[in-house]
């Protein structure tokens, strides 16, 4: 557990007004999350997708250090990140991460809203979903009662709760809002062009349906005179 | 020949006569004039490759085959290279909108017989093309090296080694003598290039086919007279035009609405050799073929009885014995035939489940029926048939 | 590709919109016009995606830091930036002494520094933001080879540059002589002396607002 609270007070508060669901989610992973789980296709850069002011992204980007080749006696070094940089694991590499989790490697982000199963939603149920242990079930060591599996227990101990942060716009930070608020973040990150997409596909539909509707008045010109041959 | 004709249009004429010839085979050539939307969908198969092939060739230019790389390069495609996700959407909205186009391509050719003499080159050439889309499309799923990927790859790479006498050798051509890595990854590349632009030259001789013996129609009566034909122009152009925006608006909504209906989650997973995923089911469009291949308790027989369901259907314009072509006129055939095609959905759908009681039963009904249907009906049905007269002139019809 | 002989030809009555004359009307321009619109923009998405990744870069700080601490006067340190060769070298008080003789000033082409090759902090007559220690991009403005460093030696104490390609001449501060096909300086990078010993490369102090992609050619 004490990592957790680590994260929480060696995250600097950001300075944007947190105001979108996906912000706050992303307050959220910054403090609470990252501490365990990688976004090793994301990049800072990417988080001005959500509306993230250039000088947030830039000084988060300086916060985290980077593997950075070696150094002129051969060790290696590190640099401060670039906002062209993957937010990337708080881990070095894949066995340090299981040692740190009882053997368990905790998901990265990039895409988790896709591959699980039900989505950004499912991850919300997870999250809500922890409960105080009843005195009849017995769990194996590094296992939390959730009830949100079908066996009840899950192997992340519970990452939130109640007032963990402190929304710049002033939202309560209750365990459900927190939980919401990553689900809405992890959405974006697995669909980062949804918006655009959805625009776009607005447009061509309608210049289709136009066309469409050109071609099916010609077509029927064009075949008013065979039709009227038929006998 | 006798006045030189001084315009830049008849200089080329004189040297390259493609203006004519496109006027002859595009403009002036003769359609029969009762064709219906279904004969709008090689058009479409046609455009879904097109947008496939340029898509391709830009999604190449930031793909990199290596099993370090490549599923991080895709990452990239789709989130940060410029209008990248649109370029991949395009891509693999079409992969799904050709294999639409082209059953029911094929469908139509069963159901109207347009495969009979003279078309036989054309069922042929269209099934060879059919085979080079599926080979194309297994390796590039290969490519973006999730775990559907590899997985999917690992399967049928297995089920090649099974193949008796040659098998082992095309895998290991395939592999370059190693496991499924980056020297494979790099060959399945180059395959899937190299089929993709085969399918061009294919297409060539499938189209050039058609251009001598002319399309089928809904009656399977030949066109006798000019009052059975009209111009391709204006008059196909503007119903293929009308089909294909409606086709493109199905593909617009696909790839900008629906992008993750057809598509497997779990190819979002970085490819993983040390874990299989819990449900590995192919992309719908292989959906049929799996089915037939787990239909059966055996390895062998299952590969054989997959193989065998493609094979069968090049014998088809030998195995139909029957003169009437249009199924419009044959009373049993038109039953039967639409059978098959609730067998081969069946068997989709099948396809996409676990193997395991009324899903397995159903898989093994419908297998059976698919190949009663070619085996048995199509040859010896003409036999006890009673078909509908055919009509004399295509004067009445459609239109 | 020609259609059988015994095949039914359409006859010169089938019908044909407006009298048998192939004539565009409003309804089928607008349409070919239409259509062609939409084939541009299918374009646009694929031609786009040419641009690669550098639409989601925030233009970040990619300066370096280089310790010259090892530099011995007269040598030259050749190190990387953005893709780039930059050198950097140490100047003798006879490398410094020969930018400002006569008779190799007035054979070069833009001997003050006119031309925008450098930021405001190295636009003087030794063309860096100290005149001991120099920095400039190794790369020739004829036609982008790297050129190559003529250390001082005893019969020439002022050291110069010449491109390996098609023989243009630098003199030790990047200026080009007039009788080679070079037409420019040699570009200097924004620099910024942190120590006597440490330079940056990427940032200029002198002059914050300077961008390498500003000058007239690299």
């Amino acid at each position: 557990m004490k990592r957790y609270f680590l994260g929480v007070f060696l995250a600097l508060p950001l300075s944007a007004q947190a105001a979108t669901p996906e912000q706050r989610g992303f307050q959220v992973y910054r403090q609470v999350c990252s501490t365990c789980h990688s976004l090793n296709h994301v990049t800072f850069a990417d988080l001005s997708g959500i509306g993230l002011a250039v000088p947030d992204i830039k000084a988060y980007a300086a916060s985290r250090q980077v593997p950075d080749g070696l150094d002129d006696d051969g060790d290696p070094k590190t640099r401060a990140a670039h906002p062209s940089d993957p937010i990337g694991s708080p881990y070095p590499n894949e066995a340090m991460a299981r040692l740190a989790n009882h053997g368990d490697l905790p998901p990265d982000f990039s895409r988790l809203a896709m591959t699980e199963e039900g989505g950004a939603r499912r991850i919300e149920t997870i999250l809500r979903s922890y409960a105080p242990k009843p005195s009849d079930v017995v769990l194996a060591p590094g296992s939390y009662y959730n009830t949100a599996f079908a066996q009840n227990h899950i192997g992340m101990p519970p990452p939130l709760h109640d007032g963990q942060v402190t929304y710049a716009d002033g939202t309560k930070a209750t365990i459900p809002q927190m939980s919401h608020d990553v689900g809405a973040f992890l959405d974006w990150v697995a669909h980062p062009h949804r918006e655009a997409r959805s625009h776009t596909g607005l447009v061509v539909l309608i210049y289709l349906a136009g066309l469409g509707t050109l071609l099916a008045l010609l077509k029927r010109r064009v075949w008013k005179r065979v039709k009227e041959t038929r006998q | 020949m006798s006045k030189p004709d001084n315009t830049p249009a008849g200089w080329l004429e004189a040297r390259l006569p493609i203006i004519s010839a496109f006027r002859r085979e595009y403009v002036d050539f003769a359609m029969p004039r009762n064709l219906t939307y279904l004969w709008n969908f090689g058009a479409f198969a046609t455009i879904a490759l097109a947008l496939l092939i340029v898509s391709g060739i830009f999604l190449a230019l930031n793909y990199t085959p290596s099993v370090a790389e490549a599923f991080n390069s895709i990452e990239t495609i789709d989130r940060h290279v410029s209008s990248g996700w649109l370029v991949r959407a395009i891509h693999m909205g079409g992969v799904s909108m050709l294999f639409a186009a082209l059953y029911v391509h094929m469908a139509r050719s069963l159901y109207y017989g347009s495969y009979k003499a003279p078309r036989e080159l054309l069922w042929l050439t269209g099934l060879g093309l059919f085979i080079l889309v599926m080979i194309a499309a297994f390796a590039g799923y290969i490519l973006p090296w999730g775990q559907m990927s590899y997985w999917g790859a690992t399967v049928v790479i297995n089920a090649m080694n099974a193949v008796p006498l040659i098998g082992p050798a095309l895998a290991s051509w395939l592999l370059g003598g190693e496991g499924l890595g980056s020297v494979a990854l790099h060959r399945i590349y180059v395959l899937h290039f190299v089929t993709a632009f085969s399918i061009i030259g294919v297409i060539v001789l499938h189209v050039a086919a058609l251009h001598v013996v002319g399309s089928n129609n809904p009656t399977g009566v030949e066109p006798k007279t000019s009052a059975d034909v009209v111009p391709f122009h204006p008059y196909y152009t503007t119903k293929d035009g009308l089909g294909l925006c409606l086709f493109l608006m199905v593909y617009a909504a696909l790839i900008f609405f629906a992008p993750d209906l057809l598509t497997l989650a779990n190819n979002y997973a970085m490819a993983n050799p040390l874990v299989t995923p819990g449900d590995i089911t192919p992309e719908w469009y292989f959906a049929p073929f799996y089915a037939i291949l787990r239909a059966v308790p055996s390895k062998l027989g299952g590969l054989i009885l997959t193989a065998g369901s493609l094979v069968v259907l090049f014998a088809v314009p030998w195995l139909d014995r029957s003169p009437v072509r249009s199924a419009r006129y044959r009373p049993v055939l038109r039953w039967a035939l639409l059978a098959l095609f609730a067998a081969f959905i069946a068997l989709g759908v099948a396809g996409m489940h676990k193997p395991t009681g009324l899903w397995l039963a159903l898989s093994r009904i419908s297998v059976a029926y698919y190949y009663a249907y070619f085996l048995i009906l199509l040859p010896f049905l003409p036999r006890v048939e009673i078909t509908r007269p055919e009509p004399a002139t295509l004067r009445g019809e459609g239109a | 590709m020609t259609q059988d002989a015994d095949r039914p030809t359409p006859s010169p009555s089938c019908p044909i919109p407006g009298g048998g004359a192939r004539r565009r009307d409003v309804l089928s321009t607008v349409i070919v016009g239409a259509g062609c619109v939409g084939a541009c923009a299918l374009a646009y998405p694929f031609l786009d995606s040419l641009n690669g990744t550098k639409n989601t870069s925030l233009g970040e700080d990619d300066s370096i830091d280089v310790d010259i601490a090892a530099l011995r006067p007269g040598q030259q340190l050749v190190v990387t930036w953005r893709g780039w060769p930059v050198f950097i070298q140490k100047r003798t008080p006879e490398m410094l002494a020969s930018l400002k003789t006569a008779d190799i000033v007035q054979r070069l082409r833009d001997p003050d520094s006119k031309i925008l090759q450098q930021p405001k902090d190295a636009t003087n007559w030794h063309r860096s933001v100290v005149p001991e220690i120099g920095v400039l991009i190794g790369i020739c403005t004829h036609l982008g080879c790297v050129p190559s460093y003529a250390t001082p030696s005893p019969n020439d104490k002022s050291g110069k540059y010449s491109c390996p390609c098609h023989g243009s001449q630098f003199d030790v501060a990047g200026r080009v002589y007039k009788d080679a096909p070079a037409p420019y300086n040699l570009p200097v990078p924004p620099v910024t002396m942190l120590s006597a010993t440490h330079v940056r490369i990427g940032q200029s102090k002198g002059d914050p607002a300077f961008s390498i992609a500003s000058i007239q050619q690299i």
